[in-house]
């Protein structure tokens, strides 16, 4: 029975632990769940825009590029998969869009990701978990009281997304040197005269 | 009991501790449904023979579905399987391709195997549902609890070997070889073949434009071609549309059938939607069709992973070829009208 007991109150602590570790998104000035941070970087921006391009290209499951202005902002299109539990069992319940930004400055480069955006998953007829809509609900939209535990997870796992999302791409512009195209290599004749 | 309950902490510790190891590593999905219906039709008959809620004036079993998925790399397999009326002997074959309520034990909705080559290349092998039709044999992806003519008429199960090929985002295609259609294994050999083309013009609408040929559940030569799309207008007005055409047994005999599906989302848990159906039966041999026609009200109203779906529905067939009856069991009616309560819990 003490075995149980202990089971259960590992379990309890983990999750909770999880939980209190997350922090969540702030709000921007907009009213809306915003991760936005500001780099200083010594890497040239051309670099920095070849390295973004090449991370988006590396996780294209998961991001895919939108725009690349002229001038320095570079958006993308993002997801993250829901899942329904964190128990070893369990399957994606939906999953939620967002917006990437990206621009260079002087020195510095920034980013952001925003328009966090829920779309629920269904069941296909081949037994696949689907979105069951092309229509998101915005993060910030009030939850009812009885799906407020659920939406609260969403923005934890949100959360916790933009912020390892935001480590791995700092990684990734300071460590990832992109290689220059090499020249054309020289083809030698040896039979003509 | 004690080693039990350690060796049983130890394993679900250790199995923890892997899936947290192997992150990226598709874990063993499980999900499912439950399901189970009151009907009660005016005539107090059984009247509406379409699938699903058939039992008159009694709380019923629909069907308890289980799906397993894994995916490995670029491999996946999905097992579902499903046991009730709903899930055996009304939606799929028994061992020897009947659908005798007793013998049915083989409770397969899906079995197949998925190889993604590419990311724009696919192949799939097993049983599968069909790729043919609006409405599905789960109760959760339906939004109306009953079934329409048309659903009732198709294919319900595609055995066989498929490639998806997808151009873009907007446009796939899907082309295979495959059994006599809702059966496990090819009597007279792979029979069948059929493509998909999936064209997604704007964001929120999709179309699937179906064709089969092939050994159909009667045991003629049948080709089927099959509009099926959907268009999500706003957050809460979503219209969808099926019509299909039939030709069976060198056109002796068929069917042809549009339903229309307008739905509208009070709020994420609330919503309203109508089924409107023109179903004929073509013919035999050039005789005269025959056609009915159903409306169709549901309410989706969801809490947690329960949807309850409260339901009226109008049949009218002019042609007595349902065998409506009126109230007195034995007088042949020409409309039929029934209310259902189900409640379907996904998970």
């Amino acid at each position: 029975m003490k075995y149980l007991l202990f089971l259960c109150f590992l379990m309890i602590f983990a999750q909770y632990s999880w939980a209190q570790d997350v922090v969540l998104l702030p709000k921007d000035e907009t009213g809306k769940y915003t991760y936005y941070e500001v780099v200083k970087s010594t890497i040239k921006d051309d670099s920095l825009k070849m390295r973004l391009l090449s991370f988006l290209a590396n996780n294209r499951k998961e991001i895919k590029l939108r725009t690349t202005s002229d001038g320095k902002l570079i958006t993308a299109n993002g997801k993250l998969i829901i899942q329904k539990s964190l128990a070893v069992i369990s399957h994606p319940s939906g999953e939620i869009n967002y917006q990437f930004n990206f621009e260079t400055g002087d020195g510095k480069y920034r980013f952001w990701l925003t328009d966090f955006e829920f779309i629920p998953y269904q069941k296909d007829r081949y037994g696949n978990f689907v979105p069951s809509t092309t229509v998101g609900i915005p993060l910030e939209k009030e939850p009812k009281k009885s799906a407020a535990d659920q939406w609260q997870d969403y923005l934890q796992q949100s959360s916790a997304y933009a912020a390892n999302f935001a480590v791995r791409l700092k990684d990734y512009l300071i460590n990832k040197a992109i290689p220059l195209p090499s020249p054309a290599e020289k083809k030698v004749i040896s039979k003509t005269w | 009991m004690k080693n039990n309950i350690a060796a049983l902490t130890f394993l679900l510790f250790g199995a923890t501790t892997v899936a947290v190891a192997q992150e990226k590593a598709s874990p063993l999905e499980i999900s499912g449904s439950v399901d189970t219906y009151y009907k009660y039709d005016f005539n107090k008959s059984a009247n509406i023979k379409t699938y699903f809620a058939n039992d008159q004036n009694s709380v019923s079993l629909g069907m308890i579905d289980l799906a397993l998925k894994k995916t490995t790399g670029k491999a996946s397999f999905v097992g579902e399987l499903s046991f009730g009326p709903r899930g055996q002997f009304q939606s799929i074959p028994d061992a020897a391709g009947g659908y005798d309520p007793v013998s049915n034990g083989f409770n397969i909705q899906n079995l197949y195997v998925n190889y993604a080559f590419t990311d724009k290349f696919t192949m799939t092998a097993g049983y599968m549902g069909t790729f043919i039709g609006y409405e599905v044999i789960s109760p959760a992806a339906n939004f109306n609890y009953s079934t329409s003519y048309l659903f009732g008429s198709g294919p319900f199960q595609n055995a066989g070997i498929k490639g998806t090929y997808s151009f873009s985002e907007k446009v796939s295609l899907m082309v295979g070889l495959f059994n006599e259609w809702n059966q496990y294994s090819a009597i007279r050999g792979v029979s069948s073949v059929g493509g998909q083309l999936m064209i997604s013009p704007v964001k929120g609408w999709t179309a699937y434009i179906n064709g089969l040929h092939g050994l159909d559940g009667y045991g003629s030569y049948s080709t089927i071609v099959d509009l099926t799309t959907a268009y999500q207008i706003t957050e809460k007005v979503k219209i969808g549309l099926n019509a299909a055409n039939l030709s069976a047994g060198d056109d002796e005999f068929g069917y042809s059938g549009v339903a229309l599906y307008p739905q509208y989302a009070f709020t994420p848990a609330v919503a309203l939607g109508l089924r409107a159906e023109y179903f004929n039966y073509k013919g035999i041999s050039g005789g005269p069709s025959a056609s009915v026609t159903s409306f169709t009200l549901s309410g989706n109203i969801k809490a947690g992973g329960l949807t309850f779906i409260p339901e009226v529905r109008f049949d009218n067939d002019k042609d007595f070829t349902q065998s409506f009856t009126k109230s007195d069991l034995t007088t042949l009616n020409k409309s039929a009208a029934q209310f259902s309560l189900a409640a379907v819990y996904s998970f």
